[in-house]
């Protein structure tokens, strides 16, 4: 986080374009992201309760996906 | 009941007993007593037992009934007394029904009057005899008082019941006591009885010595016939053949009929041989064909890469072809088809699994870093995974989650971020369509988190900035901010206004 970027804005502005077929406005990824990094805030957050419910060590791929759809609704716009 | 009017002695035993057994007693004594002597002495005997006993008992009957009170005396006096009360109320035993049953078939043949009448003889004589035994017995219950008489007297009814069967009964009652091994004996029976019922047809292991003794017996009369060939038979054809013979020699076959019935069991078994045997080719080649055909596809579902994708396949497919159903439909055959290509490409090269990857990735038409395209047709690529993993990790961590990411997790992770982003695209186009705009504007996106409940008046945007974008970030949110949070924060402010209002 120190050293390198956070991300690469303009992946992050192609993938939006490319899913809105929509121009985005020149700071408007930088909201974008931060939403993102608060989804995967959610996502890990409920991943790990997941995890933890079900006795795993650690996150696992199944935990994430039993949170992935609940995450997803509870971003929906 | 019928019992009763024909027995009147015989019946009341039970009944008696649970009832009123003094009264009775002193009835019959006086019904059976023909003499008023014996009538005079019998009460008091009873009642003064020890005075009664010492003196010879008038009649034979009043002999009788001191060894009876005497002989109940000594069982109450016996340990086994409790077992003998329980016995009572348990008497619904097989065997009871199988005496109750035998007396109402014995009607006709009135084999219990007999039975019951050639005890109260032995009772009679040996009556005479126990006289000496009741003056022992009468010193033993010197102390009893009346009441132990009317303790005793339940048990006095068996006397007059078919005495005999009774009698013995109780004897047996005496041995029965192991209740436990009485039920089981019952059930046992029961299962008797019906094992052989059923086992006519099968008769597993229990015929089998029986079939092995019969079988002796018969072989010898079939020696005598062939002697080498069933034996031979018997030796190697091992339980069937054998119970079969043991069955069915009741009729006394000779050989043709124990090959009949090995033939019949014999076809059965040869049944699923021959049909093999029969088409040899063709069916042993269907079953080979078979068994190699499921390897194959076991293990290929088995592949750990597969399912992952397997599970998301559908829904990727879902999610990134709306537009076209058949794009699904299609997707499902080609997933069936990738097993196969993998498979074969594993066979090839193993180290190869990257290049499979690919293919796979060009099979669904989404791959890492191979471009994916939108519903739009606009290509677009994926957020590097690095950058994935590194927040992953970071809020793993944050919300106590231990160790690393698993490269399955991340997987998962990965999917779940594209089809974020997707439906972030999908949503802020809809509020910039709805905005009258071509272009996602900030507003836009502020719009989204705010319904997605990320902001609230407690939580700024700008408090989620700075708590989560570094310093850059925050400096590029700031280049427009200057002005423009502060009219976000009044146009957020305006809008929870409208909406509470």
């Amino acid at each position: 986080m120190a050293g390198q970027k956070l991300y690469p804005r303009a992946t992050v502005k192609k993938i939006v374009k490319a899913h809105s077929n929509c121009n985005v406005s020149k700071n408007a990824d930088v909201m974008m992201f931060l939403d993102y990094m608060l989804f995967m805030q959610t996502l890990m957050k409920e991943a790990t309760i997941e995890a933890k419910q079900g006795g795993e060590r650690g996150i696992t791929a199944r935990s994430v996906k039993k949170v992935t759809a609940d995450s997803l609704a509870k971003f929906r716009g | 009941m019928a019992r009763e009017s024909r027995h009147p002695d015989a019946t009341p035993t039970r009944r008696a007993s649970s009832a009123e057994p003094s009264a009775s007693i002193h009835r019959r004594s006086i019904l059976r007593t023909p003499g008023s002597q014996a009538a005079r002495g019998l009460p008091r005997p009873q009642g003064l037992s020890a005075s009664g006993r010492k003196f010879a008992p008038p009649t034979p009957h009043a002999r009788a009934a001191f060894r009876t009170i005497d002989s109940r005396r000594a069982a109450i006096f016996t340990p086994h007394r409790v077992r003998r009360k329980s016995l009572r109320e348990v008497r619904d035993s097989p065997r009871d029904f199988l005496l109750s049953l035998g007396r109402v078939l014995a009607r006709n043949t009135e084999v219990i009057t007999t039975s019951s009448s050639s005890p109260r003889d032995e009772d009679k004589t040996p009556g005479s005899d126990g006289a000496g035994n009741d003056t022992t017995l009468g010193m033993i219950s010197v102390g009893d008082d009346d009441d132990d008489d009317d303790e005793e007297l339940p048990k006095r009814p068996r006397l007059s019941l078919p005495i005999g069967e009774e009698d013995d009964d109780d004897d047996s009652d005496d041995l029965q006591p192991h209740r436990s091994v009485v039920i089981d004996d019952d059930n046992f029976t029961m299962q008797s009885i019906e094992m052989p019922r059923r086992a006519i047809s099968e008769q597993p292991g229990g015929r089998f010595s029986m079939g092995d003794t019969r079988m002796s017996d018969y072989f010898n009369t079939n020696d005598m016939l062939h002697s080498e060939d069933i034996g031979v038979d018997s030796g190697f054809f091992p339980p069937t053949a054998v119970l079969d013979e043991g069955n069915f020699t009741m009729g006394m076959d000779e050989l043709p009929s124990p090959e009949r019935l090995d033939s019949d069991r014999g076809r059965e078994s040869d049944f699923g041989i021959e049909v093999p045997v029969g088409d040899i080719n063709e069916s042993t080649f269907m079953i080979a064909a078979q068994v190699e055909e499921s390897p194959d596809r076991a293990p290929a579902a088995a592949d750990t890469d597969e399912p992952m994708y397997d599970d998301y396949a559908p829904l990727a497919d879902q999610r990134s072809d709306d537009l076209d159903d058949e794009d699904l439909l299609g997707g499902v055959p080609t997933l069936e088809d990738e097993p196969v290509e993998a498979r074969s490409e594993e066979q090839q090269d193993e180290a190869e699994t990257e290049h499979a990857a690919t293919k796979r990735a060009e099979m669904r038409g989404s791959g890492k870093k191979t471009i994916k395209v939108s519903k739009y047709g606009i290509e677009y690529p994926s957020l590097p995974p690095a950058v994935v993993k590194r927040l992953a990790q970071n809020f793993a961590t944050a919300s106590g989650a231990k160790g690393k990411v698993t490269p399955d997790a991340m997987k998962a992770i990965m999917q779940a971020s594209d089809w974020f982003f997707e439906q972030l695209g999908e949503d802020l186009q809809a509020y910039a369509k709805h905005a009258g705009r071509k272009t996602i504007d900030e507003s836009d996106v502020l719009t989204l988190m705010k319904r997605q409940r990320q902001i609230n008046p407690n939580t700024t945007p700008f408090a989620l900035a700075q708590r989560h974008l570094p310093r850059e970030l925050l400096q590029d949110l700031r280049m427009t901010p200057p002005f423009a949070p502060k009219t976000r924060r009044k146009a957020k402010g305006g809008a929870e206004d409208e909406d509470v209002t």
